[in-house]
């Protein structure tokens, strides 16, 4: 079951005035998610720890700022979580390593195979099947690039598909998700 | 309302967009209600797929996570609305980026977004001021705009006036070919100042410009290289400031 999210706001509140034993309790809900998510985007376990931490730790610090009427707690955090393994991977590279990287994963990993891989490993059942009730393109659109963290021309590229299609395949495509996910459609 | 912007909605709440776009499209937000709707909705259906990515984490994390924020202060709440401080966060956030990955080649997005990936913009890039650009990119008052170019590809104007200067990001599909190169313009009451010509085979550049706040436009050219002391006409894009 996922976790209920009326605790993780209640103990973000607690956080949020210091309680660094509710902090602790937050960090056993959400840390397993935290740091699978940065490091399917990093790959490297040692990168994905530190980042992983350095979310975490940017949960304590800005937790006073979350705002329940923006979103979700888990919304908050993963917004965070995501948005810091995808800076990391963009900086950490050299270009010319970088682009060698794309071009070699680009060539050696079909994306189907990575879709694949990405969807088998779902833990959650209604996410893999609402994923199944994507397009194609959809699908890959929006995991190459949340899961891998390729930003939408790279995504264009992989896939050989015109910019202008990317884009709302990952806007139409993250759509469905959510109707499928809040109707539990295909759950 | 910029539709060209609001299309990148899904990419942005993937994180799938570049600096440069990530600071327009949150300049976007500010002025459109119904499109931080969106984003935000958006944003709970991509936290589910992290939902998704369980991981054990290695049990020293926890430990130094504890240890960390028992040494860390907290941020304050905003005082009055939480947007700005948290914009800013992002601004901020999304400077420091592009000024991180100045040094390991910023430009690469640019580049990646036109297929092009041209060595010479990156060490340019490289030579770029960091400072000064994430003085520039995280100016309150920056200003981003943005032209297609006729031959293919585009160029993106950032400026501001806190700052008094601009950054030009030019990224076309490719070089021009047959000996012409790309030339940057400044134009102030319609008197054009070069901002650099770009080499042969060079598709793109990142030029910081100082003073640029006082021009009224920003102009592309195709010239014979090594370039041009006056702009040729037609030209090859056009950027009201």
């Amino acid at each position: 079951m996922a976790t209920p999210v009326l605790d993780i706001e209640a103990l973000l509140v607690r956080v949020a005035r210091g309680d660094e034993q509710a902090f602790a309790r937050l960090y056993d809900l959400v840390a397993p998610r935290v740091y699978g998510l940065v490091r399917r985007v990093l790959r490297d376990p040692s990168h994905a720890e530190e980042v992983a931490q350095e979310v975490l730790v940017e949960v304590w610090r800005r937790a006073p700022q979350y705002d329940p009427e923006r979103g979700t707690p888990t919304a908050w955090i993963f917004t965070i979580a995501h948005r810091r393994a995808v800076d990391r991977a963009r900086s950490e590279q050299a270009a010319a390593d970088r682009t060698l990287r794309i071009g070699i994963q680009a060539i050696d990993t079909p994306y189907d195979t990575v879709a694949d891989e990405v969807a088998t490993r779902l833990e959650r059942r209604q996410v893999r099947s609402c994923l199944d009730g994507l397009t194609e393109l959809q699908r890959q659109a929006v995991t190459l690039a949340y899961f891998q963290g390729n930003t939408y021309p790279q995504v264009a590229e992989m896939l050989g598909a015109p910019l202008p299609t990317i884009k709302s395949r990952m806007r139409d495509g993250l759509a469905r998700l959510r109707d499928c996910l809040t109707t539990g459609a295909a759950a | 309302m910029r539709p060209d912007v609001h299309s990148l909605v899904g990419a942005y709440v993937l994180d799938a967009v570049d600096d440069l776009e990530r600071v327009a499209f949150e300049r976007h937000l500010r002025e459109c209600e119904d499109c931080r709707a969106e984003v935000g909705e958006l944003r709970e259906t991509a936290a589910r797929l992290a939902d998704a990515a369980w991981s054990v984490p290695p049990p020293s994390m926890r430990a130094n996570v504890l240890r960390e924020i028992g040494t860390t202060r907290q941020e304050p709440a905003a005082a009055v609305r939480p947007v700005r401080p948290q914009r800013r966060l992002h601004l901020v956030a999304a400077a420091a980026v592009v000024v991180a990955a100045v040094g390991a080649g910023a430009a690469v997005y640019v580049l990646q977004d036109q297929r092009v990936r041209d060595e010479r913009a990156v060490a340019e890039a490289a030579r770029a001021s960091e400072a000064r650009v994430r003085a520039i990119l995280a100016a309150p008052d920056l200003q981003v705009r943005e032209q297609p170019l006729t031959s293919g590809g585009r160029v993106t104007v950032a400026s501001s006036k806190l700052t008094g200067a601009g950054v030009i990001m030019l990224a076309a599909s490719s070089p021009p070919g047959d000996g012409r190169v790309y030339q940057l313009w400044t134009i102030r009451d319609d008197d054009p100042t070069s901002a650099g010509a770009l080499g042969e085979d060079q598709a793109a550049t990142v030029r910081i410009v100082e003073g640029l706040p006082a021009s009224n436009a920003v102009g592309v050219t195709i010239e014979t290289a090594p370039g041009a002391t006056s702009p040729t006409m037609p030209l090859d894009a056009l950027v009201p400031l």
